[in-house]
């Protein structure tokens, strides 16, 4: 077949004006979905909220089809391009809680919260965890769907063998500082000479800054990562690795250590107890959970934010708040471990039950108050850009044996310019 | 012109993505470089700085060293051992057709299985290297977790994937050389390495360049490897390359910076500075094997 250059010009226009045209009607279907839409789209990722809750939520709103997609690999590079138009977004979105932070000067993207009636029910959820998702001017774009309150979770049976205290309670209150729990912990190496007190010395880091009420930029956007509060954290990390006692896990083997006890304690948050049930089910009964030294600190925990696109908020609000009102999230922690804001939640059956995989431990007791307890810190959008020099300087001291001096200084002029790469002062 | 039409016509499909998925993307990221922007906010034209950033910026020098280490721990024995190999293939006469087929496989089994599959065979604590290291009583090699050895691993990876794939292009070549060239040489009495260094090797040299290009473009753009050994560290410290940051490449370090930290513009920055060596790089391979090849 011989095509003449008309021809082809004509098939090309022809072709040109279809994808013109499907561009167009697709557009217009978007925007004339309008505010009474009926359908509402939902994205969160797997684990991220309880599939048992959500199976229930499209049956109880029976007027509105709720079409759910648990999004697989990268969530928040999915969220970001499937923000870019109305007819791609979600309606009701999960955003992990280390990325919350990062959306808040893009706030405008998503609804307020308050505006279509959060203010009325924010006494119920922890207000820290509010603070979390709200901008300096005062808008509310996540609503709560889990924490990570963090403790030391212990082998029972290796503390007994080094002769350490091993009921919980007494565990939580004569390990109570930095300082005691290390030194239980060279105790313990002494003892069992193949196990390790802590997994990796970040870890230490992580727990310690997250006790304090300032991070690494404060809220006028100024850096203050070389000030006290880190330095104090990165000190403590540091210890746990210079006494011996640091088990330099950081690659995938942590699974196996965990089977085998060569660490006999992790650090984590309450969501950490399935990572340790799914590594090591042998290890069933063993474990015991007991409170953080110096005091609480938290860890990840997600929200449900509204992009504003979102078809119809009033709908999609009423959705979000019955997901995840305190009885659902007590179900949620039951089916998916995802520990409750709401604290009413706290007295209900399912969380108050003892845990077999901790001995019949009722762990709310440590996790409970623990939630309550935790210092609310700004958390600026490059907090965790920032945060990241700090964590391959204290592997660099694990991996080459680094000087933790020269390695501070390291981090902190790393993340000074990473700071005024993102636009901190 | 005219008469053509069908044939451009055919081969429009190819020219028509490249530009949707290739050349666009490629031209954004120069006006990318230039912005600073977060995904979804507003860009913000800030013009050199990003550069400039770059410039100061101790990882990005960091994650250079990284790949041009790996770069020359897995292409200079993969040549080698794929030369070997396809000389060692072209002169069997049985089985030809399975030997081939064996060489391409590693070249077209996911790269991420691979990545998975190594890490586990050098686990630290729990891998089948280190346990057969054991046995033999001789001390485990702290494979992930050394500076050295992760880039040896990371190294080795490549190796084990392109080794077969660059044989097969040897092999290829190996066959277009003509055998009265190596049945004179016989009767002038020269023996197999002389005639392999007389004979093949000469002859191969144009193959040898497009494989030298090739294994620099393919082996400097090394990013799915350590990002599946060393990918999720944490959540709160996600794509840094493992311990001491030894595994963390330049690909990985642009992918961290966009896709972590969603500091698109100064990834574009990092991608182009990054294109510009390879370019330096190539061209100097290039002249090298080239100038070789008109010595008499």
């Amino acid at each position: 077949m011989d095509l003449s250059r008309r021809r082809f010009l004509e098939a090309a226009v022809l072709t040109a004006a279809t994808a013109g045209l499907t561009a167009a009607c697709g557009g217009g279907s978007g925007s004339s979905g309008g505010k009474d839409s009926k359908t509402l789209k939902l994205w969160y990722w797997a684990g991220g909220m309880s599939d048992k809750v959500v199976a229930d939520a499209k049956k109880h709103f029976s007027d509105t089809t709720l079409k759910t997609s648990v999004i697989g690999g990268d969530f928040k590079t999915k969220l970001l391009t499937g923000m870019k138009t109305a007819q791609t977004a979600p309606d009701i979105t999960g955003i992990k809680g280390e990325d919350i932070a990062s959306f808040l000067p893009n706030a405008n993207r998503f609804l307020d919260l308050n505006e279509l009636g959060m203010d009325k029910l924010a006494p119920e959820y922890l207000s820290w965890k509010l603070k979390q998702a709200t901008t300096q001017d005062g808008k509310l774009i996540g609503f709560p769907i889990d924490i990570g309150p963090c403790a030391v979770y212990y082998r029972e049976d290796l503390f007994a063998k080094a002769g350490l205290p091993t009921d919980p309670a007494k565990v939580s209150a004569e390990l109570s500082t930095w300082d005691a729990f290390f030194e239980a912990g060279v105790e313990l190496h002494k003892a069992v000479p193949k196990s390790f007190l802590v997994n990796n010395i970040g870890a230490v880091f992580s727990m310690a800054v997250g006790q304090g009420t300032k991070r690494f930029i404060d809220e006028d956007n100024t850096f203050i990562g070389d000030q006290d509060h880190i330095r104090a954290a990165w000190t403590t990390a540091v210890k746990a690795y210079t006494l011996g006692i640091d088990a330099k896990i950081n690659d995938n083997t942590w699974n196996a250590a965990v089977g085998n006890g060569t660490v006999a304690t992790g650090l984590g948050a309450a969501w950490y107890a399935l990572d340790i049930q799914n590594a090591a089910p042998a290890t069933k009964g063993k474990w015991r959970v007991a409170s953080l030294p110096s005091g609480p600190s938290n860890l990840g925990g997600s929200f449900l934010c509204l992009p504003s696109t979102c078809a119809n908020p009033e709908k999609a609000f009423e959705v979000v708040s019955w997901i995840l009102n305190p009885e659902n999230q007590a179900r949620g922690f039951t089916d998916a471990a995802l520990f409750p804001t709401a604290p009413a939640a706290y007295k209900l059956p399912a969380l108050t039950g003892g845990d077999a995989f901790f001995g019949g431990q009722k762990t709310i007791e440590i996790f409970g108050p623990a939630a309550e307890k935790i210092p609310a810190a700004y958390e600026a959008p490059a907090d965790a850009a920032v945060s990241a020099a700090y964590y391959n300087e204290l592997t660099a001291i694990e991996a080459k044996g680094k000087n933790p001096e020269d390695a501070w200084k390291d981090a902190v002029s790393q993340a000074k310019q990473i700071a005024q790469r993102q636009g901190v002062k | 012109m005219a008469r053509y039409w069908s044939q451009y016509l055919a081969v429009s499909p190819y020219y028509l993505i490249f530009s949707v998925f290739m050349l666009f993307p490629m031209l954004y990221t120069v006006y990318l470089a230039f912005q600073k922007w977060d995904g979804i906010g507003e860009m913000q034209f800030v013009g050199l700085q990003q550069f400039r950033f770059l410039w100061d910026d101790p990882i990005f020098w960091l994650s250079l060293r990284n790949t041009l280490v790996i770069w020359v721990l897995a292409t200079v024995p993969m040549l080698f051992m794929a030369l070997v190999l396809a000389v060692l293939v072209n002169s069997v006469r049985r089985f030809t057709a399975f030997y081939r087929v064996a060489l391409f496989i590693p070249s077209i089994t996911s790269l991420v299985a691979i990545a998975i599959f190594f890490g586990a065979i050098f686990s630290n604590n729990f891998g089948l290297i280190n346990a057969i290291l054991q046995a033999m009583h001789v001390s485990a090699v702290p494979w992930l977790s050394n500076e050295w050895t992760i880039k040896l691993v990371i190294a080795a990876l490549m190796t084990w994937q392109w080794t077969g794939y660059n044989a097969i292009i040897y092999l290829a070549g190996l066959q277009a050389i003509p055998s009265e060239l190596y049945e004179a040489a016989r009767m002038d009495g020269a023996g197999p390495v002389r005639i392999f260094f007389s004979i093949t090797i000469p002859l191969l040299r144009p193959i040898i360049l497009f494989t030298v290009v090739v294994s620099t473009v393919t082996g400097l753009q090394s990013f799915t490897e350590p990002q599946v050994l060393f990918g999720s560290d944490a959540s709160t410290n996600p794509n840094s390359g493992g311990p001491g940051q030894a595994g963390l490449t330049t690909l990985l370090y642009f992918y961290h910076q966009a896709f972590d930290n969603n500091d698109f513009g100064y990834a574009a920055a990092i991608v182009w500075a990054f294109f510009l060596l390879i370019l330096l790089i190539v061209t100097i391979n290039w002249r090298l094997v080239q100038r070789k090849e008109r010595r008499p």
